[in-house]
């Protein structure tokens, strides 16, 4: 392994782990939503009628694993494998 | 014999009039409630398990009417429904499933509908509260089916309080029953995942008597 490979790998490492702490961060859901439902705040009345908290539609992306984080892993992972045959193929020629 | 017929029939009275359960409030005989509420507060649910996720849909596109004589809660009639394309669920390629024909085709069966057909098991639970197995046709898919629900109403007379929220009485329904999906003629796999057949559904509103 020569030290571009070991860049690459080193970089696709940091990339990957850089993307699963943002997944995790994001709440760690399988799948990616649009929106989210916030509960919202019961009033007294809302008490005394016996009801639960309202849940209210707000838009918001949130990163799943599936499909964001698993396609963008994929795509980093399919780069640094190109990245480091391409590298490995020119080292084996100059070594010729 | 008239002593005795007459004796008998006061008895039948008095003996159904203290089993009859209703609410204690100020208003009396027949009531409606409408639960049609123009800033979309009423909300019904659905909520599944998939093996990736568990699913849980709302709407708040509520409307229905209920009829009852407050001093008897058995004589409940009226029905809620739902629009089928107000549903969500977090993810909008998944709402556009779950309108699609193979599931809810809400273009041809725009609404969820609950028709009530008769209470039973009724319980006092508060002021004003009262738990029941409401008895009722469920509609969806264009598929009717009978259901039972287990219901709380709670019943709150009209005041300085209720009127921040809607004017008249008011009357708060937490509503849960399950269906399964097969018996309404619905496709079970949603964007690739399969769900689970049994679906739990529930409702949380409430209505008006002056609306």
């Amino acid at each position: 392994m020569n030290i571009k490979q070991k860049i690459v790998l080193l970089t696709a490492a940091v990339l990957l782990i850089g993307i699963f702490i943002v997944w995790q961060a994001s709440g760690g859901v399988v799948l990616s939503k649009d929106g989210i439902w916030v509960k919202k705040e019961m009033t007294e009345l809302d008490k005394s009628l016996g009801l639960e908290p309202a849940l209210e539609f707000q838009k918001k992306f949130v990163l799943g694993l599936l499909p964001h984080t698993a396609v963008i892993s994929g795509v980093v992972v399919f780069i640094s494998a190109g990245l480091f045959f391409v590298f490995k193929t020119k080292k084996n020629k100059e070594t010729k | 014999m008239k002593i005795i017929l007459k004796t008998f029939l006061i008895l039948v009275l008095v003996v159904s009039a203290s089993l009859a359960q209703g609410f204690k409030v100020k208003a009396t005989g027949e009531q409606t409630f409408n639960f049609e509420d123009k800033y979309k507060r009423n909300q019904a649910s659905f909520f599944s398990s998939t093996p990736l996720e568990d699913i849980t849909g709302i709407s708040n596109d509520v409307k229905g009417k209920v009829t009852f004589n407050v001093s008897d809660i058995k004589t409940l009639k009226g029905s809620i429904s739902i629009s089928a394309a107000s549903l969500k669920t977090g993810i909008d390629l998944r709402d556009e499933h779950l309108k699609s024909a193979s599931w809810l085709d809400a273009t041809n069966f725009p609404d969820i509908t609950f028709v009530i057909k008769k209470v039973g098991d009724v319980k006092v639970s508060g002021d004003n509260k009262l738990e029941a197995k409401v008895t009722g046709d469920f509609s969806v898919h264009g598929v009717t089916k009978e259901v039972v629900a287990d219901v709380t109403m709670t019943y709150l007379d009209a005041s300085e309080q209720t009127k921040q929220k809607a004017p008249g009485d008011l009357l708060g329904v937490q509503a849960k029953f399950n269906i399964v999906l097969s018996d309404y003629d619905i496709d079970n796999m949603i964007v690739g995942q399969k769900v689970a057949d049994n679906i739990e559904i529930n409702a949380n509103i409430f209505g008006s008597n002056a609306l």
